[in-house]
């Protein structure tokens, strides 16, 4: 085999020079890469950073580039980053929680490279900051379908892990349920992962056999929706439009990273990009509702969206918001008690008197009345 | 096809069991080539690019070797059970219980200089994967309770406690009530090596290379391989099977534990629930590619690494992840099945007698 095995490799290297000769490098443009956790093609949290990607592409020309399935904070996140800055990207950004120290290394020792971590907390003064979304304010509205939707008064919430994000994800949707049926109870199932479609459909079964004939979720699947469709119910959906996946659809919370992007990739260009921690809501086009006309309360919903839009409407300061053990938490936008810190259970989170404000919510702690489970 | 059954090879093939690798490899190599024209990339700049990503540069094989480290530790926390015919398939949970091990002795001397707190934590994480390992080890050898049970179930007991722990009581009071513990004191990280790569990798060489020479070179190790292929011969020479097998599970268990320790003071900055990041279920494909011969899973664990490296590293120039997962998938198929042949031929026909069948098993 020797001679044929030569043959072989010095065509090879022969290939191998024109194809590194062929390499140019386009000098100092705008490129900007994504690094994603799991598949895109998963019509959830992925695929809505992809959509956003392409979209920051084309309302910008910048060229993109991203990479899926890396694992968090390991040696392959190193890998993938490293040859984007190698090839030239300059913005540059992880979509992961689990992503926010490697991130952050990675910006003090690129200086010259954007970072933007979406869903963690970290930032520095320079080169890195943080982005995420007030995924509560659509929450909010979905609840209000759910009230409206069932029948049995007894809506599923089949949730991942129970961090702050989603209980205020679920106290929102919570709060929407009770102003359109106010006898209504959202009972919440952990599932301990963001995305196992068998656990998921699972613990949804779980919740339709306690009575749910309406179930929303907040995994990376449409478990939950196979599962209220095939028992006849009506499904709410989180991340993306999920009718063409689900025929029980009604309604969804979803993600539009466009704007974003557009924004962080336009202020890279243009030198002036500024760290921040940034927190978007609907006025800013980062997330959103389909509402759906076949809902008996889509005139209302319209309102309220309408109302948050102009920035009329706050989901947590309207009326008194009571815990699941009578104490009442807000009241018209201000901290009557404060909650326990989930890390220390006698620290409190919230000065009473004070004005609600993100860093309560962003620590939030509690479930409120009409809500069913415990928090963890 | 009916007829066709594996039987040992009388001598291994010529050129050996490196040979046999390559040209399985090679194989695989081609078979991508058809993949990735079919699917409209050009295969010669991304195998180019897989090796560049693997090897081009000192920072890719400082993560080529940075990934090598659990894999090699992990393979041989199953091939050294392997050798003596146990299964460890228990490496992930070893590896989370090192880790909790570590952190552990973090959180109890977090001030402590580092060139105390890091050996001390190291020895945290031994002794995690060891007390993991203990209650398979001791059933096993005591009771003859099947090891691959004990330690498979253990994973998810592994997994359970440091959900616990990191949704509970080592949760980051700063962390915004994420599941995640405190970063590690800076002070207990390892120093760095080269790049990205740190001295874990000398750790993990040493481990590696010194138990894969004793299991293959010393007595002590020439006694587990004959406790291994037979028990009766075994005791007939009057080597202690119960105290091997103890000794051997337990090992094991430390192994692992150790990869769970330099994972959490070299490339993971705190205690989270993914650690181990399933390089321990990874160590059992490292461990048969080295025929469970400890001696050959630092090759293969590096070999393993760069695969995972390089393989994801493609991604950055369009291939797609499910490619670039295929292709990662056909070259470790292609090495494991040409190791097999190395040893293993095809024959059709019946069975001559059962004591052939009998022996090809062994």
């Amino acid at each position: 085999m020797s001679r044929a095995f030569k043959l072989a490799l010095a065509s090879l290297v022969a290939l191998a020079l024109f194809a590194t000769g062929c390499g140019g490098d386009d000098g100092d443009d705008t490129k900007a890469a994504f690094v994603m956790v799991a598949p895109i093609g998963d019509a959830g949290w992925n695929f809505m950073h992809n959509q956003g990607r392409l979209g920051a592409q084309e309302e910008t020309g910048v060229e993109t580039a991203f990479v899926e399935s890396i694992p968090e904070g390991g040696a392959e996140f190193d890998n993938a980053v490293q040859q984007f800055i190698d090839d030239g990207y300059n913005v540059i950004i992880t979509t992961s929680f689990g992503y926010m120290d490697a991130t952050e290394q990675f910006a003090n020792d690129n200086p010259d490279v954007i970072f933007e971590h979406v869903s963690g907390f970290k930032m520095n003064d320079t080169n890195f900051g943080n982005t995420f979304g007030r995924m509560y304010q659509p929450r909010y509205i979905a609840g209000m379908a759910a009230g409206a939707a069932t029948e049995s008064d007894r809506i599923g919430y089949v949730a991942a892990f129970p961090i702050p994000e989603v209980i205020r994800g679920i106290n929102a949707f919570a709060l929407g349920v009770a102003r359109t049926n106010p006898d209504a109870v959202v009972e919440v199932a952990w599932t301990s992962t963001w995305f196992d479609p068998g656990v998921e459909g699972n613990t949804a079964q779980a919740l339709i056999d306690a009575g749910a004939d309406v179930l929303t979720m907040h995994q990376d699947s449409t478990a939950t929706g196979q599962a209220i469709t095939d028992a006849g119910g009506t499904f709410i959906g989180y991340h993306s439009d999920m009718s063409e996946q689900v025929d029980g659809y009604l309604t969804a919370p979803v993600w539009d990273w466009t704007p974003r992007y557009s924004q962080i990739i336009e202020d890279a260009k243009n030198g002036t990009y500024t760290p921040e921690a940034w927190w978007g809501g609907m006025a800013d086009g980062v997330v959103d509702i389909d509402i759906p006309d076949s809902s008996p309360v889509a005139g209302e919903m319209k309102e309220v969206k309408q109302q948050i839009l102009d920035g009329e409407f706050d989901v947590f300061d309207q009326g008194s918001v009571v815990a699941q053990d009578g104490t009442v938490i807000f009241q018209d936008g201000v901290i009557v008690n404060g909650f326990p810190n989930a890390f220390a259970p006698d620290v409190m989170v919230g000065e009473p008197g004070a004005a609600i404000d993100d860093f309560i919510l962003l620590d939030m702690n509690f479930f409120v009345e009409n809500v069913e489970g415990s928090l963890g | 096809m009916r007829n066709l059954r594996l039987v040992r090879r009388e001598t291994p093939l010529a050129g050996g069991q490196f040979r046999a690798v390559l040209v399985g490899v090679v194989i695989a190599l081609l078979v991508g080539v058809i993949l990735l024209l079919a699917t409209g990339n050009n295969p010669v700049s991304t195998y180019l690019r897989m090796l560049d990503g693997a090897f081009g540069s000192p920072r890719a094989w400082s993560n080529t070797l940075t990934r090598a480290v659990p894999l090699g530790l992990a393979g041989l926390a199953v091939a050294v059970a392997g050798s003596m015919g146990l299964w460890n398939i228990g490496a992930e949970g070893q590896i989370i219980a090192g880790a909790i091990g570590a952190a552990w002795v973090a959180r109890l001397a977090p001030d402590l200089a580092g060139p105390l707190l890091i050996p001390l934590m190291l020895l945290g994480a031994v002794l995690g994967g060891a007390v993991l390992a203990l209650g398979p080890a001791l059933a096993r050898a005591r009771l003859g309770v099947s090891e691959i049970i004990t330690t498979l179930m253990l994973n998810e007991v592994a997994i359970r406690i440091v959900r616990y722990l990191v949704n509970g009581p080592w949760k980051d009071p700063e962390g915004n009530n994420f599941p995640i513990a405190p970063e590690i004191p800076d002070q207990a990280k390892l120093p760095g090596l080269f790049e990205r790569a740190n001295i874990g990798v000398l750790i993990a060489a040493v481990v590696v290379g010194l138990f894969g020479w004793l299991v293959s070179r010393s007595a002590w190790g020439y006694e587990l391989r004959i406790a291994g292929s037979s028990e009766r011969t075994a005791e007939y020479v009057g080597i202690s099977l119960r105290t091997k097998i103890l000794t051997v599970l337990v090992m094991s268990g430390m192994f692992a534990g150790l990869a769970g320790g330099i994972e959490l003071t070299g490339s993971a900055s705190r205690l989270v629930e993914g650690v181990a990041g399933g390089w321990g279920f990874a160590g059992i494909i490292v461990a048969a590619l080295a025929l469970m011969r400890p001696s050959g899973v630092a090759a293969v664990a590096v070999a393993f690494g760069a695969v995972q490296i390089g393989g994801l590293s493609i991604q950055t120039q369009g291939v797609p992840a499910a490619i670039a997962d295929i292709l990662q998938a056909l070259i470790l198929f292609g090495a494991l099945a040409a190791a097999v042949f190395g040893n293993y031929k095809l024959v059709r026909g019946e069975p001559a007698t059962t004591l052939d069948t009998a022996g090809g098993a062994a």
